[in-house]
């Protein structure tokens, strides 16, 4: 091996153990000496290697990782925190929206259609305008003209809203006629409709009026006759 | 019900008390190599302070990754440089020229050796190719083919790295005692 090669390889490892350089070292005397040299001189290196360790790093090493598994810990239940609340919050939303929901009142009303089933089985009176229009009066509104056929003149309570309810004998068969008084947490929908009856809903000044007759049943004349007759005082 | 929620959180506990265990050994073993070797990777001892401490923490947050214990030296290494190129990602630091700076700071004890002194400094003073295989070699006793595993550089690389690195302390080295010999005669 020549000095070249042999300097190569003690540089790149002087603790080399291949058995071609420590021959090559038997042999040579310059090349054992230079060898010594080189390990002398990784020994020094060594030891300028070897500065000052932070006092207490390995107990920062282990502080810093018990902070860091604390916060993460804190974190992981805000986290569950937030999720809890944020659903809270959200029902709570969501529930306050559904209860301040306008109400539609399509349904209440054709609830009530069975009621006037027999509602007028036990209240064959006659009913004359000054009697519909007494009642009218709290809604501020009266008819003109009485609407033929006026077999019942009630109050009643659609979902805890007082209205009127008329259920008017006509050629297309029986028909209800609801004056509900215009308010903003209800609504009325334009048409309704189950198996057995049909609806329409209209807004009118200071009310809203729902005639529901059976299902096939035009609706139109009534329409007409209620819209037509029905004042507002106010 | 209770009683098989208190054998559950009895296990995590206890896992989670070997896993302390597990870290804290990982500390002690290895925070002094890997603190010097930070060091020597960008002579700074507040920086390499800084990078050790990430690397640990990182360490901890994988440890359930690390399944062979021989190889957590590497692991951590591994981690570190992947620290320090994130750390020159974040700003690109001003290298400071290693002739205007004593690496060794003030506090060292003042029989520190002139000639350990010298080597230190002349130590900061190999780029960094050439001084990171060293610091490999020397302070974990790493192979030529761990150095090149650890690197990604091929073996012939390092060795050849390892030969210049070695030979520029020893001409520098030379150097200086050519010249104090020259001062003193």
């Amino acid at each position: 091996m020549d000095e070249l090669e042999f300097r190569r390889r003690i540089y790149a490892d002087p603790e080399t153990t291949d058995s071609d350089v420590v021959e090559a070292a038997k042999e040579d005397e310059k090349k054992r000496h230079f060898w010594n040299e080189q390990k002398k001189l990784d020994q020094q290196l060594k030891q300028a290697l070897k500065v000052d360790v932070p006092d207490d790093l390995a107990n920062k090493l282990i502080w810093q990782q018990s902070v860091d598994e604390f916060t993460r810990y804190k974190r992981k239940n805000r986290w569950y925190m937030a999720m809890a609340a944020s659903v809270a919050f959200t029902i709570g939303i969501g529930l306050t929206m559904w209860y301040h929901q306008p109400l539609s009142l399509g349904g209440q009303a054709l609830a009530h259609m069975q009621y006037a089933k027999v509602e007028q089985a036990h209240s064959k009176l006659p009913v004359d305008l000054n009697m519909v229009n007494a009642k009218l009066a709290s809604f501020g509104a009266s008819f003109s003209d009485m609407i033929d056929g006026v077999e019942v003149a009630n109050y009643c309570h659609l979902s805890s809203i007082r209205s009127l309810h008329l259920i008017v004998n006509t050629p297309q068969g029986k028909m209800s006629v609801f004056v509900v008084p215009e308010r903003n947490d209800i609504s009325v929908p334009n048409e309704f409709s189950d198996s057995e009856f049909h609806g329409e809903g209209m807004s009118m000044e200071h009310a809203k009026i729902m005639i529901v007759g059976e299902k096939g049943a035009d609706l139109s004349e009534m329409k007409k006759a209620v819209t037509s007759r029905l004042q507002f005082s106010a | 019900m209770f009683a098989r929620k208190k054998t559950e959180n009895a296990q995590v506990l206890s896992v989670m008390k070997a896993k302390h265990h597990r870290y804290e050994a990982l500390v002690k073993a290895f925070h002094t190599d890997i603190y010097r070797y930070a060091f020597w990777l960008v002579k700074d001892q507040s920086v390499a302070e800084d990078i050790v401490q990430e690397t640990f923490l990182r360490a901890w947050r994988s440890l359930d990754a690390l399944n062979d214990e021989k190889a957590a030296k590497s692991w951590l290494i591994t981690i570190l440089r992947r620290e320090n190129a994130r750390r020159f990602e974040r700003k690109q630091l001003e290298t400071v020229d290693i002739d205007d700076v004593s690496i060794q700071d003030e506090t060292q004890q003042a029989d520190d050796d002139v000639s350990n002194r010298e080597l230190q400094r002349l130590l900061g003073g190999l780029s960094i190719e050439y001084r990171e295989p060293l610091i490999l070699q020397i302070i974990f006793g790493f192979s030529g083919e761990e150095i090149a595993d650890q690197l990604g550089l091929n073996k012939n690389t390092v060795m050849t790295r390892l030969f210049r690195a070695r030979n520029q302390l020893k001409e520098a080295l030379e150097k200086q005692n050519e010249q104090r010999g020259r001062a003193n005669g």
